[in-house]
C-alpha cells in the first residue's frame, strides 16, 4: 500500500490482490468448516468483520503461499489461484474455488500508477467476499472430514521455487459451476468462481 | 345504662332504708311492752347506739360503695370515652364490655343481696338479742357474738371490697385487652386493606395475564403466519438465488458477447481472406480446367492411340495378310507426325480464327465508335435538315406573303391604271412597276435559289440516311458475327460463373458451420476453463509440497498405520491370551506367555497384578478344596462310626445307606429326597426283607431315624446271635 490514494502501482496492486487472497481463503475455510470455528478470530477489514485463523500451522502455510503469490503477482506470471477441498476418506475433490487472475503485463514496463482509488477496489473486494460468504446457502454440506490445498496456475516458463512442486489440476468429476463477482485493480483482474461436486439428489 | 345503674343503686338504698326504718318500728312496741328500766334504757340506748353505729357503719359502707361506684362510674366513663373514641370501629367490643359491665352489676346486685341477707341476719340477731334480753344473762355474750358476727360481716365486706378491687383490676386488664384488641383489630384491618389491595393487584395481574394469554394466542397465530411467510420467503430466497446465479452468469454472457463480436470482426477479416482465397481458387480452377482439357486431350490421345493400335493391329493384320511395309512403327510415327502436323495446322487455323475473331472484335469496336460517330453525324444532319425544313417553310410562307403582296400591289396598280390616266403618272408608275418587278424577280430568284438549296439539302439527308442504313446494316452484320463468335466463349464463362458461385456458397456454408463449431468449442473450452482445465503448453500448476491436504493425508495414513499395528498387536495378544486361558494350570503357560509377550506390547501392570491375584486365589481355592475333602472324609467316618451307616450319594437326590452290621455287601437302603424335602424309602432287595419294620416305623410312626435304629438293632442282634 505504498501508493497514494490517487492511483495504484503494480506493487500496490499485487499487495492488494494478495491481501484479498489471504482474507478470501480464510473466510472460505471458516465458512466451509474445514477448520473448527473456534480456531478463528474476528478482525475488521474492508469495513466488515472477517474471520482469521489462529492455527499456527495454517497461518504459517498461508503466509508462505501468499508471500510467494505476491511475488508472482508482481511478476504477472500467475494465471489462477485455486483452493481445492478434498475429502480425506475417498480423496475425492468436492469443491474448487477458482480465482482467475488476468494480469495487465503492460504495467510491468510502464511504472505509471493507474487511476483507480484503493477505496473503490476495496469496495469491489468486499462484495466478492460477501458473495463468498453467501455461497454457503447453496453449496452442499461437507459432511466428511476434508482438507484443502492451494494450487497456483503460473506461466510455463516460471522457475519452480524450492518447496513447491507441480501438481495435477484436481478437477471435479461432474461439477456444477457458479461464477462469482470479479474485481479489478486495473492491473490485476480477479474473476472468482466456485465449482462443486454435483450431488445425486439434484 | 348509667341511669339504670343509678336507679338500681338507689332502689337498693331505698329498700335498705325502708328495711331499717321497718326494723325500728316493731322494736318500739316491744320496748314499750318491756317497760321502762335502766337496763332497758341502757339497752335501748346501747341498741340505739348500736343501731346508730350500724347505720353509720352502713352509711359509711354505703358511702364507700357509693364512692366506689362513683369511681367505677368514673372509670366507666373513662372507658366509655376511650370506647367512644374507638366507637365506630369497636362497637362489638363495646357491647361485649357492656355485657361484662352488666355482669359486674349483677354481681354487685348479688353482693347487695348478700348485704340484704346480712341485714336480715342482723334483724334475726336483733330478734335473738330480744330473746337474750329476755334471757338477761346471756345477752352480753350474745352481744359479743353479734359483734363477732358483725366483725365477720365486716370481714366479708372487706373481702367483698377486695373482690371488687380485683374486679376493677380485671376491668382494667379487660380495658387494656380491649385496647390491645382494637389495636389488633386496626392492624388486622390494615392487613385486610393490604390484602384487599393485594387482591386487587392480583386480580389486575389476573386480568393482565388473561389479556397476555389472549395476546399470546394472537402472537402464536402471528408466529404461525410469520412462519408460513418465512417459508414463502425461503422459497423466494431460493428463487432469488437461482436468479442471482443467473445474474452472475450475465457478465459472463456479456463477456462472451464481446468475444463473439471480436470473433465477428475476425471472421469478417476471414471473409476477406476468403474472397482472396476464392480468387486463388478461381485461378486454380482455371488451371484445373486447363489440366482437364489436357486430360481430355490425353484421353483423346489415348483413344486415338487405341484406335491407332487397332489400326496398327489392322495394319499388322494387313501386314500379316499382305506382308506389306506398314508394319513398322516408323509408319505409325509418320502417320502420327502427319496427324500432329494436321493438328498443328488445325491449331494454327484455330489461332488464326481466334486472331480473326479478335480482329473482328477490334473492328467491331471500331465500327461501334464509327457507328456512334455516324449516329451523331446523322443527328447533326437531321438537325440541319430540320433547320432547313424550318427555313424552307419560313421561306415558303414568305413567298406566299410576297405573292400576296405582289397580287395586292398589282391590283392597286391595275386600279391606279384604270382610274388614272396612264399618262399622268406613267413614268413614275412604270418606274415603280419596274422596281417592283425587279424586286419580284429578285425574290423569285431567291426563292428558286432557296428551293434549289432545299432540294440539295434533302438530297444530302437522303444520302446520309442511306449511309446510315448502310452503316447500321454493317453494324448488325458485325454484331451477328460477334455474337456468333462470342457465343461459345460466353456459355463457358457463364458455366464457370455459376460453378464459382456454387463454390462460394458451399464455402460460405462451410464457413458458417466452422464458425458454429468454433463457438461450441469455445464454449467447451470456457467450461473446461471453469472446471479448472488448463493448457499444459502454457500453464503449469504448482502447489506447496507441505500443503494441508498432503499433511492431513499423511497424518491420516500414519494414524491408520498406527491403528492397524495396534489392532494386529491386540489381536495377537488376544489370541495368546485365549491360548493361555486354556493352559492356565499348565506349567508352560509362562513360557507361552513370554513368547506372546515378545510379539505383543508388554502387558500392563494391572494385568500382572490381576494375574497374581488370580494365582493366589486359585491357591487358596486349592487349599480350601483339600481342607474340605479332609473334613468331609472325617465327617463321613464319624457318621459311619456313630450312626452305623455309610452314606453314599448314588445319583442326585438319592442316598444309599449301608449298615455297618450288614450281612452282605449289597444290603443297603435307598432313600430319595422328594421335591418337598421329605425322604422316601426306595425298594431294594434288602428293604423287601424289612416289611414289618417298614410298616411299623415308616407307615405308622413315620420316623426314619427310628426305622434305621430298628434296622441297626436287628442286624446287630442277628450278628451277635451268630
Amino acid at each position: 500500500m505504498s501508493s497514494t490514494l490517487k492511483g495504484i502501482t503494480l506493487k500496490g496492486s499485487a499487495e492488494l490482490v494478495a491481501e484479498f487472497f489471504s482474507f478470501g481463503i480464510n473466510s472460505i475455510l471458516y465458512q466451509r468448516g474445514i477448520y473448527p470455528p473456534e480456531t478463528f478470530t474476528r478482525v475488521t477489514h474492508y469495513d466488515m468483520s472477517l474471520q482469521l485463523t489462529t492455527d499456527p500451522k495454517l497461518k504459517n502455510y498461508l503466509t508462505n503461499v501468499v508471500s510467494q503469490l505476491k511475488e508472482w503477482l508482481f511478476e504477472c506470471t500467475v494465471q489462477k489461484l485455486v483452493l481445492v477441498i478434498t475429502c480425506l476418506e475417498t480423496n475425492e475433490v468436492l469443491e474448487r474455488w477458482q480465482f482467475d487472475i488476468e494480469c495487465d503485463k503492460s504495467a510491468k514496463e510502464s511504472s505509471a500508477p493507474r487511476e483507480k482509488s484503493i477505496k473503490t477496489i476495496q469496495d469491489e473486494i468486499r462484495s466478492v467476499i460477501r458473495q463468498i460468504t453467501a455461497t454457503v446457502t447453496f453449496l452442499p454440506l461437507l459432511e466428511v472430514p476434508c482438507a484443502f490445498d492451494l494450487l497456483v496456475y503460473t506461466d510455463k516458463d516460471l522457475v519452480v521455487p524450492e518447496k513447491w512442486e507441480e501438481s495435477g489440476p484436481q478437477i471435479i468429476n461432474q461439477s456444477e459451476e457458479v461464477r462469482l463477482r470479479s474485481f479489478t485493480t486495473s492491473i490485476h483482474k480477479v474473476n472468482s468462481m466456485v465449482a462443486y461436486k454435483r450431488t445425486d439428489s439434484v | 345504662m348509667d341511669l339504670e345503674d343509678d336507679t338500681t343503686v338507689l332502689t337498693t338504698l331505698k329498700s335498705f332504708n325502708s328495711f331499717i326504718s321497718r326494723s325500728d318500728q316493731p322494736q318500739r312496741p316491744s320496748d314499750q311492752s318491756t317497760g321502762t328500766g335502766h337496763l332497758q334504757s341502757q339497752y335501748k340506748r346501747s341498741m340505739e347506739l348500736l343501731e346508730a353505729a350500724d347505720r353509720v357503719k352502713s352509711k359509711n359502707r354505703y358511702l364507700q360503695l357509693d364512692q366506689e361506684k362513683k369511681q367505677m362510674e368514673l372509670s366507666h366513663k373513662r372507658a366509655r370515652f376511650e370506647l367512644e373514641k374507638a366507637a365506630s370501629e369497636s362497637a362489638r367490643g363495646l357491647a361485649h364490655e357492656v355485657d361484662r359491665n352488666q355482669e359486674l352489676l349483677q354481681r354487685i346486685k348479688k353482693l347487695e343481696e348478700r348485704e340484704t341477707e346480712a341485714a336480715k341476719n342482723l334483724a334475726e340477731q336483733v330478734e335473738a338479742n330480744r330473746t337474750l334480753r329476755k334471757n338477761m344473762g346471756g345477752l352480753n355474750k350474745k352481744l359479743e357474738e353479734r359483734d363477732s358476727a358483725l366483725n365477720t360481716a365486716n370481714q366479708n365486706i372487706s373481702s367483698l371490697k377486695d373482690e371488687i378491687r380485683e374486679l376493677k383490676q380485671k376491668i382494667q386488664s379487660k380495658d387494656s385487652a380491649i385496647s390491645a384488641q382494637t389495636l389488633e383489630n386496626q392492624e388486622l384491618q390494615e392487613q385486610l386493606d393490604l390484602q384487599r389491595r393485594k387482591y386487587q393487584e392480583v386480580s389486575q395481574l389476573c386480568q393482565s395475564l388473561q389479556s397476555m394469554q389472549s395476546s399470546c394466542s394472537e402472537h402464536v397465530i402471528k408466529i404461525k403466519e410469520l412462519e408460513t411467510r418465512l417459508a414463502l420467503q425461503e422459497q423466494d430466497i431460493a428463487i432469488v438465488k437461482t436468479v442471482k446465479s443467473e445474474v452472475a452468469k450475465v457478465p459472463d454472457l456479456e463477456k462472451e458477447l464481446k468475444r463473439l463480436r471480436d470473433d465477428n470482426a475476425f471472421l469478417r477479416e476471414n471473409r476477406e481472406n476468403c474472397s482472396l482465397l476464392k480468387e486463388e481458387v478461381e485461378g486454380l480452377r482455371k488451371k484445373l480446367e486447363r489440366m482437364e482439357k489436357t486430360k481430355e486431350e490425353l484421353v483423346n490421345m489415348e483413344l486415338e492411340k487405341e484406335r491407332l493400335a487397332e489400326k496398327l493391329q489392322g495394319w499388322e493384320n494387313l501386314g500379316q495378310y499382305t506382308g506389306l511395309n506398314i508394319r513398322k512403327p516408323e509408319d505409325l510415327s509418320r502417320e502420327v507426325i502427319q496427324i500432329q502436323q494436321r493438328e498443328i495446322a488445325l491449331k494454327e487455323q484455330n489461332y488464326t480464327l481466334n486472331s480473326r475473331v479478335r480482329s473482328v472484335e477490334r473492328s467491331q469496336s471500331e465500327l461501334r465508335t464509327e457507328v456512334s460517330q455516324q449516329r451523331s453525324k446523322t443527328l447533326e444532319e437531321q438537325k440541319k435538315r430540320e433547320a432547313q425544313d424550318a427555313l424552307v417553310r419560313r421561306l415558303q410562307k414568305r413567298v406566299l406573303l410576297l405573292t400576296k403582296e405582289r397580287d395586292g400591289m398589282r391590283a392597286i396598280l391595275e386600279s391606279y391604271d384604270s382610274e388614272l390616266a396612264p399618262t399622268e403618272y406613267s413614268p413614275q408608275l412604270s418606274k415603280r412597276l419596274r422596281e417592283a418587278e425587279d424586286i419580284l424577280q429578285k425574290t423569285q430568284n431567291h426563292n428558286a435559289e432557296m428551293e434549289a438549296q432545299l432540294t440539295k439539302a434533302q438530297e444530302e439527308t437522303g444520302s446520309l440516311k442511306l449511309q446510315l442504313q448502310k452503316v447500321e446494316l454493317e453494324i448488325e452484320a458485325l454484331k451477328k458475327q460477334q455474337a456468333s463468335a462470342a457465343d461459345s466463349s460466353s456459355l463457358a464463362t457463364k458455366e464457370e460463373v455459376s460453378l464459382l458461385r456454387q463454390k462460394i456458397e458451399d464455402l460460405e456454408a462451410e464457413r458458417q458451420r466452422l464458425e458454429e463449431q468454433n463457438n461450441v468449442l469455445e464454449m467447451r473450452l470456457e467450461r473446461h476453463n471453469l472446471q479448472g482445465d488448463f493448457d499444459p503448453l502454457k500453464t503449469r500448476v504448482l502447489h506447496l509440497k507441505m500443503n494441508p491436504t498432503s499433511v492431513a493425508k499423511q497424518e491420516r495414513q500414519q494414524e491408520v498405520d498406527a491403528l492397524r499395528e495396534e489392532v494386529t498387536n491386540l489381536r495377537e495378544l488376544m489370541r495368546s491370551l485365549q491360548d493361555g486361558g486354556g493352559l492356565v494350570s499348565s506349567q508352560d503357560d509362562s513360557s507361552l506367555h513370554r513368547s506372546s509377550l515378545g510379539l505383543s506390547l508388554p502387558p500392563s501392570k494391572e494385568v500382572l497384578d490381576l494375574r497374581k491375584q488370580m494365582e493366589s486365589s486359585e491357591l487358596r481355592n486349592q487349599r480350601l478344596k483339600e481342607v474340605f475333602q479332609k473334613k468331609i472324609q472325617e465327617f463321613r467316618t464319624v457318621c459311619y462310626v456313630l450312626t452305623g451307616y455309610q452314606m453314599d450319594i448314588t445319583t442326585e437326590n438319592q442316598y444309599r445307606l449301608t449298615s455297618v452290621y450288614a450281612e452282605h455287601m449289597d444290603d443297603s437302603l435307598l432313600f430319595k429326597k422328594g421335591s418337598n424335602g421329605s425322604m422316601q424309602l426306595m425298594e431294594t432287595e434288602f428293604s423287601k426283607t424289612l416289611g414289618e419294620m417298614v410298616a411299623l416305623h415308616l407307615h405308622h410312626q413315620k420316623s426314619i431315624p427310628a426305622f434305621l435304629s430298628a434296622v441297626t438293632l436287628d442286624l446287630f442282634s442277628r450278628q451277635t446271635t451268630i
